[in-house]
């Protein structure tokens, strides 16, 4: 999925350079340009891009734009989406490894503390977009691959229905989910444009639009978004090591929305989890879909103070977990 | 179905005519409306040009034919598009009336005409309205499919879906249309029902094709119900439940007669006819008709309250103008308990002499393959058992016990370990939490029994209840103690463990009903006849064991009632069971946290937890006992196993199968064939076949079944000892999990670990699992076969859809791997004869897997070559220089060194007496029917089809095929083939080569070529998925080159399944012997069980919905294949039973006695000739003509004559001739 219009290409460049501090700019990563619209609307404005092409068919022209350019641009053959894959053994092409890619474009790893490293420009694959938010997820928790080199900025395009997903509020039927939860701890979150599907073009063979379907939410627009790490993700007792658990704790909570909080945390004889709640205000008869994501991540790291999850169960299933997820 | 042809037509006739498709594409711009609009048009166009052609055809013919015109075909509802002329013409589906539908608005058709075809559907309706509204509706749909040319035709169509039996077919049928066809009882309204029903028809038929699996499940849960209520003699209840339907119209659509028949069966058992009477009128009033059991419960009442002879008059009079017959009460009827005697009674009254009517004639199977075997002039003696008549009758009662128990609980091969006093204390421990557990999961039976019971006043029911007072409160406790035993550490699916549960409940449920019902006291009565025939010192001669068991049952008078009304529990409601039951096990079960570490502080946590597991967008709910009871369990290490009695091998000689209901367990339920939950096609395909043509597969199965086993102890020993040891994973004896290898221990909370370490732990853990599991399951097998170490046992048999037999017991049988099989020998003894020790000592060359290629002659010397290896082995298995240790079959060639030891050494080897199965086995026996079907002469000699001096092994052929390519890729750099240097072998190859046959995908070869691979130690680890994808390529490639005809075959089948399923039908087939066949593949649809715990998705397929078109292709190849081989072996166990000898088959392994393993290898060769003589192609492609493609059909549509010319043209054949086989010697060995 491209932009073809040189008119939403200077939005969307207006969008990038929003709010941005005063001083130098972090060099932003587009993934899969294409055509190379954006590109130049970037290059004009004067922003130092790098292109991520995994389409060898744009690759000429785009080198030889690069070679007009005096270093503002570099061109790199591979995909984001494919970025550090699972699968042991060597990494073909176009998937590739981000400290490959860090070092080629130049960026070293810089503090979680510390500002934006690196901005990233991209659409979500749309056959992918729950997956490639997992693995994003899991990723920034975990601070591997791209959040190695610190809290780097994300500013995709994802359907309407996925954003909803992302901002849902507690209690949102159907929208509030895991995911939710997740990102809403781990990231701000942040609308910058909202634009009709039909403002794209797609390489696919048929021409088409390739909307993914929708039943309970609008999903009518692709939607810019940033999602910029939170700088206190890992201020509590939250860290890159054990936010596996805590992951799990909040998928297996939200699993079945409905159920009480005080029920879940009981079948799981993670002691008393009545005074626990009672302790954290937290209403015994909540359902958790109920419960903000801010409410999960103390509820977590009382868990974790008292040491709970080490005396149960719980830690093996953890680790069962992370692999099928990730 | 017909919905699904007429959209198919629908488009295949838009594409046919006018502009195709392409090109208006090519035209079109980018706006989706204007395309559409030209399609409508494009196909307006093309209905008028239908329409004129009708016209002309009628105008010139007068034969009254019905009308089946493209027009008048129900709304397609599928179809993507619609079509703005029948949206048109139909605004509100239901008034549309089956004459044609586009009146009015095409005015280029002439009038005359349509009047025309009004009146020929008027005509239609006449002839229909003969037949009662059910039949007459099926007849109908079967004729807008047909098209009968003439009268005569149209009625014989509609007989034959008479015979479709009532309560399956039909009534749900005419359930759907209840609504409409309420008012018309029986007499003359029936015109009108059959006017309502031709009109209903249509606009339901969409509604139907998405509901009807639904409507079915709804309706067998009704009736299962009520069915359970009259076992628990609740008659008020049963009516409560029933007129809870009755009264709401929309539910009333889910009753049919069986269900009104079950409520007045129990009223009938308290004798009250008032009820009866009552329930009889309400069964008119919804426009029912009262069956043959409906009468039967009439009479039965009657006769239990000794009425006046007028009442019973009345009653058989109007049974007569019902069209029945008083005769048919007794042939038809399932009776039970002393309902039979109480009709009798009835019956007798009115007709004092009324004598029961004879049984009917014992029918003979007509099939040419088997016109020796069952022609009476011939009456040869079928071989005895080693037994006398008071010993089998001993061990009847024997397995009768078991099974009454339900359950065997059996000491496990662990048990000779010395017990540890940690061990003691444990199971100590686990004693007393046991008897708490009992307590308080009674108490939680009894409480949530007891809510449901209140709910039962208010409107809303709970349709569990009933299913939780079968059985008293005890049993169920027990049931779920049990599975609490068998949960693993890891956890099990919900689904699989709420499905065991209630599984549990059923057989209990069934065992109590068969004692109830009087069935078990007629099957002991008929078995303590049936063993005459089998004892040494029993005198009938001549039958087969099912025509005797047949004749004694008519003898003794009781006609059908041996088996039990069908009662199974639809798949929804046994979930539904199972995980109520389920949910009072997680909530009841709890232990206190500090019973191990006493530092905690003492409070109850469940030992159950629910938990979620993920996988990619799915998530599964697991049940996982708690570590600390996992602990414990462990601790105790327990040494009693707890079976179902139908896993255990029977102690005495099965039932023998006489019909697909009865056989096999003397109380156990056994299907005589296997299926997954929910499908039903293929007992119903059984039910509707004429008895006597399954005849040959149930003597078949008896004659399986019959074979007496015994366990060869020493083998077993030398097992049990090693399992008890540390296992030995290269002699396939999997080690205890403490062998299992321990995550390095990581300092620190888990939570700190580095990705790796978390990693290797992760490894260990899955590592354990897996050797728990395979553990567990050798410990299942040894146990059970150290439980009948000294007793003599049979397993009786099954089969699955495609014909081919199983032993039912499933843990410890002849088809397991080679533990097992090492320790099974025949209880039955034979002398070796005079070539009895050759063919042992070749049999154990055979089983080295050394001299493949060599003639049978040289694999003899070589195996008097290694004689001293041989003894040795046998005299030391552990202590000596264990030569059978380095065998493909080890255990079985330890197995067959001892017997050779003990042959050679007895004074005359000729007559010592070997209990020792011999076995000759197919080579590639897939290829080989491939090979004889298509008369293939290179085929047939690599698989051994021509008699040759050495065998031919078609594995090594691929596997130089294959080298030969990969030399070729490697001298073209071709960097994949050049690591494979060296590593390409038979054993390599082998497993793809023989499932290529039976439809492995590339995916599925390239999963095995991966396996082979990673055995090979020095095969370097970054090449394996490369290197397999690679070699399942070339192994493709090289049998292509080397098959060809099997190609076509194959390539027939598949394209004739696979336009067969896209006309919306499911492949079916006749087996040469005569067993129907059908893939059960459809598109599955699930629903979602809303249960406390969680909300579960179950999956279901059903007969009413669309085929999968993918699977019925690609399996009908192999499964035709299957269904040859099956047959082949079938027809070899028949005909060796009639030579006397033993026999029993691993699929294309078959096994006998020395002493008569080349009357069996001729037999076998024998019967492949008379299996391959029939016209098995040409058969099967007249079959499938008629059945998809009878010529009264519609012929116009393009895809209805693509169909025709690809059944018609079968495959050419070769010039292989045939009658070679009878002197291949390597055919089979």
């Amino acid at each position: 999925r491209f932009i073809a219009c040189p008119h939403l290409a200077r939005t969307v460049q207006r969008c990038l350079q929003d709010g941005a501090s005063p001083g130098p700019q972090p060099v932003l990563l587009e993934c899969a340009p294409g055509p190379g619209i954006l590109t130049r609307t970037l290059l004009n404005a004067g922003v130092r891009v790098v292109a991520l092409e995994s389409n060898s068919a744009f690759l000429p022209n785009l080198q030889s734009l690069e070679n007009s350019l005096d270093g503002q641009l570099k061109v790199i053959y591979g995909d984001f989406f494919r970025l550090d894959p699972l699968v042991t053994g060597t990494v073909k092409p176009p998937a590739l490894c981000s400290d490959k890619l860090f070092e080629t474009m130049g960026v070293a790893a810089v503090p979680w503390r510390a500002d934006v490293p690196v901005k990233i420009f991209g659409f979500l694959p749309q056959k992918k977009e729950r997956n490639m938010l997992w693995r994003l997820l899991f990723a920034l928790y975990e601070c591997s691959s791209i959040y190695r080199y610190g809290r780097v900025e994300l500013n995709i395009f994802m359907s309407e229905k996925e954003y909803k997903v992302l901002t849902a509020k507690p209690g949102e039927a159907k929208a509030y989910q895991a995911l939710t939860v997740l990102w809403q701890v781990g990231c701000e979150i942040q609308l910058l444009h909202m634009e009709p599907w039909s403002s794209f073009v797609t390489n696919l063979k048929n021409g088409g639009l390739a909307i993914p379907k929708s039943m309970w939410l609008p999903n009518d627009h692709l939607c810019l978004v940033r999602l910029t790490p939170q700088q206190n993700l890992f201020t509590g007792s939250l860290e890159p090591t054990n936010s596996a658990t805590f992951i799990f704790m909040v998928k297996q909570c939200l699993a079945k929305p409905k159920s009480k909080i005080a029920d879940r945390l009981n079948s799981w004889s993670l002691d008393n989890g009545g005074k626990l709640l009672s302790e954290l205000e937290i209403p015994k008869n909540a359902a958790t879909r109920n419960l903000y994501p801010e409410d999960y991540r103390r509820l977590f790291e009382a868990l974790q103070n008292s040491s709970m999850f080490t005396e149960t169960w719980f830690h093996d299933e953890v680790l069962g977990s992370i692999r099928n997820i990730n | 179905m017909a919905l699904l042809r007429a959209a198919v037509l629908g488009r295949a006739r838009l594409r046919g005519g006018g502009i195709p498709w392409s090109v208006l594409r090519n035209y079109s711009s980018a706006s989706a409306k204007e395309k559409a609009r030209r399609n409508a048009v494009c196909e307006r166009t093309e209905l008028l040009e239908v329409l004129k052609a009708r016209g002309k055809q009628l105008q010139g013919s007068n034969i009254p034919e019905v009308t089946v015109d493209k027009v008048e075909l129900p709304p397609l509802g599928n179809v993507t598009y619609q079509d703005p002329l029948r949206k048109a013409t139909a605004p509100g589906p239901a008034e549309e009336r089956p004459a044609p539908g586009g009146r009015g608005e095409s005015p280029a058709r002439p009038r005359s005409w349509a009047e025309k075809l009004k009146k020929e559907m008027h005509m239609q309706q006449l002839k229909v309205e003969q037949m009662s509204i059910a039949a007459a509706q099926l007849a109908l749909e079967e004729q807008t499919k047909a098209k009968p040319k003439s009268k005569a035709k149209a009625n014989a169509k509609a007989k034959n879906s008479l015979k479709i039996p009532k309560a399956k077919a039909a009534a749900a049928w005419s359930q759907s249309h209840a609504g409409s066809c309420s008012v018309h009882a029986h007499g003359k309204p029936r015109v009108a029902a059959v006017k309502e029903g031709v009109k209903a028809q249509r606009p339901q038929r969409v509604l139907e094709d998405k509901e009807s699996s639904q409507h079915k499940i709804l309706q067998q849960t009704v009736q299962s119900n009520l069915e359970c209520l009259l076992f628990l003699q609740q008659p008020e209840e049963a009516e409560r439940f029933l007129l809870l339907y009755h009264s709401s119209p929309k539910k009333r659509g889910l009753l049919n007669v069986d269900a009104y028949n079950i409520v007045m069966r129990s009223w009938a058992r308290k004798g009250c006819l008032q009820r009866v009477n009552w329930l009889l009128s309400l069964l008119e009033s919804v426009g029912l008709r009262p069956s043959l059991d409906s009468y039967a419960a009439l009479l039965e009442c009657l006769g239990r309250n000794q009425s006046p002879a007028s009442a019973i008059q009345r009653c058989v009079q109007q049974l007569k103008n019902d069209g029945f017959h008083v005769d048919e009460l007794f042939q038809k009827c399932l009776f039970e308990e002393d309902e039979k005697e109480k009709v009798l009674r009835a019956i007798r009254v009115v007709q004092p002499k009324y004598q029961l009517p004879p049984p009917p004639r014992p029918q003979i199977c007509k099939s040419s393959l088997l016109r020796d075997f069952y022609s009476r002039e011939t009456t040869v003696s079928y071989p005895k058992l080693d037994f006398s008549l008071r010993e089998l009758q001993e061990r009847f009662q024997q397995q009768l016990q078991m099974e009454l128990d339900n359950t065997v609980t059996v000491e496990s091969v662990e048990a000779t370990k010395p017990l540890t006093p940690q061990a003691i204390k444990a199971r100590k421990l686990l004693a007393t939490l046991r008897s708490q557990w009992r307590d308080s999961i009674l108490q939680a039976l009894q409480k949530s029994k007891h809510n449901m019971s209140k709910l039962k006043t208010r409107s809303r029911y709970n349709t569990l209840y009933p299913y939780l007072c079968l059985l008293p409160d005890e049993e169920y406790v027990d049931i779920m103690l049990q599975i609490l035993n068998t949960v693993s550490p890891q956890g099990e699916s919900l689904a699989v463990l709420a499905r065991e549960l209630s599984s549990k409940v059923y057989n209990r449920y069934i065992t109590q009903r068969k004692l109830r019902s009087r069935q078990l006291e007629k099957v002991q009565e008929v078995y303590e006849g049936y063993i005459h025939l089998l004892a040494k010192d029993g005198r009938p001669d001549g039958y087969l064991p099912r025509e005797y068991w047949e004749k004694l049952v008519a003898e003794a008078g009781f006609g059908p009632s041996l088996s039990l009304k069908d009662c199974s529990w639809p798949y929804v409601l046994l979930m539904r069971l199972g995980m109520h039951m389920l949910e009072l096990l997680v909530q009841a079960v709890k232990v206190p946290r500090n019973i191990l570490n006493p530092r905690l502080e003492p409070r109850l946590i469940p030992v159950l937890y629910h938990i979620y597991s993920f996988r990619s967008s799915w998530q599964v709910g697991l049940i996982k006992p708690h570590p600390v009871f996992s602990q414990i369990v462990s601790d105790a290490a327990e040494t009693l196993l707890t079976f179902n009695s139908s896993s255990i091998p029977m102690l005495c000689p099965p039932v023998p199968w006489t019909s697909p209901h009865f056989g096999a367990f003397v109380l156990n339920d056994t299907r005589l064939m296997r299926f997954v939950d929910g499908a039903f096609q293929h007992q119903l395909l059984l039910e509707q076949c004429p008895p006597v043509n399954l005849h040959p597969v149930l003597d078949a199965l008896n004659q399986l079944g019959n074979c007496a086993w015994k366990i060869n102890q020493p083998v077993l020993d030398i097992i049990i000892s090693i399992f008890n040891d540390k296992g030995n994973e290269k002699l396939d004896i999997p080690p205890p999990v403490s062998e299992a290898p321990r995550p390095p221990a990581a300092p620190g909370n888990s939570s700190t670990w580095s990705k790796s370490q978390k990693h290797e732990l992760l490894q260990c853990k899955k590592k354990a699992a897996e050797m728990h599991s395979l553990r567990m399951d050798a410990l299942y097998k040894l146990s059970i076969a150290n439980y009948v170490r000294d007793k003599v046992f049979w397993f009786p048999h099954n089969m699955d859809f495609r014909g081919r037999t199983y032993p039912c017991p499933p843990y410890f049988n002849h088809l397991g791997n080679d533990v097992t099989r090492a320790i099974l020998l025949f209880a039955e003894g034979r002398p070796l004869g005079p070539k009895g020790l050759d063919w042992l000592k070749i049999h154990l060359i055979n089983l080295t897997g050394l001299k493949k290629k060599n003639a049978l002659q040289e694999r003899l010397e070589y195996a008097n070559e290694i004689m001293e290896e041989i003894l040795d082995s046998a005299d030391h298995p552990l202590t000596g220089r264990k030569w059978w240790m380095n065998t493909d079959e080890p255990w079985q060639a330890l197995a067959c060194c001892m017997e050779i030891a003990k042959a050679s050494r007895s004074p005359d080897p000729a007559a010592y007496v070997s209990h020792f199965p011999v076995h000759q086995d197919g080579s590639c026996n897939g290829l080989q029917h491939y090979a004889a079907l298509g008369r293939d002469l290179i085929g047939a000699i690599s698989v051994n089809l021509m008699p040759c001096s050495v065998p031919q092994d078609v594995y090594s052929a691929v596997a130089q095929q294959v080298e030969e390519f990969r030399k070729k890729d490697a001298a073209q750099g071709v960097r994949i083939a050049q690591v494979l240097q060296g590593f390409i072998s038979r054993k390599v190859v082998k497993q793809t080569v023989m499932t290529v046959v039976y439809g492995v995908t590339r995916y599925g070869g390239r999963l095995q070529m991966e396996k082979r691979l990673k055995e090979i130690d020095e095969f370097p680890e970054e090449y394996l998925w490369e290197a397999s994808h690679y070699l399942v390529k070339q192994v493709f490639n090289g049998i292509k080159e080397m098959f060809s005809a099997t190609r076509d075959i194959q390539n027939w089948l598949t394209e004739s399944a696979k336009l067969i399923a896209q006309s919306g039908r499911t492949v079916e087939w006749v087996t040469p012997l005569g067993l129907p066949i059908v893939q059960p593949y459809y598109r599955s649809r699930s629903t979602v069980l809303n249960c406390s715990m969680q909300h579960l998705s179950v999956k279901h397929a059903s007969s009413s919905q669309k085929p999968d078109t993918v699977k019925q292709k690609n399996a009908f190849p192999p499964n035709f294949i299957h269904s040859l081989d099956s047959t082949h072996m079938m027809l070899t166990a028949l005909h060796c039973l009639r030579q006397g000898l033993t026999f029993v088959s691993v699929h294309d392994c078959y096994w006998t006695h020395a002493l008569t393993v080349d009357i069996m290898n001729e037999v076998c060769r024998q019967q492949f000739v008379a299996l391959h003589s029939e016209k098995i192609l040409q058969d099967l492609s007249e079959f499938m003509l008629e059945k998809y493609c009878s010529p009264g059909r519609e012929m116009r549509a393009p895809w209805q004559k693509k169909l025709m010319e690809q059944l018609s043209s079968v495959p050419k054949t070769g010039e292989f001739n045939l009658n070679k086989v009878m002197d291949s010697t390597y055919f089979f060995s």
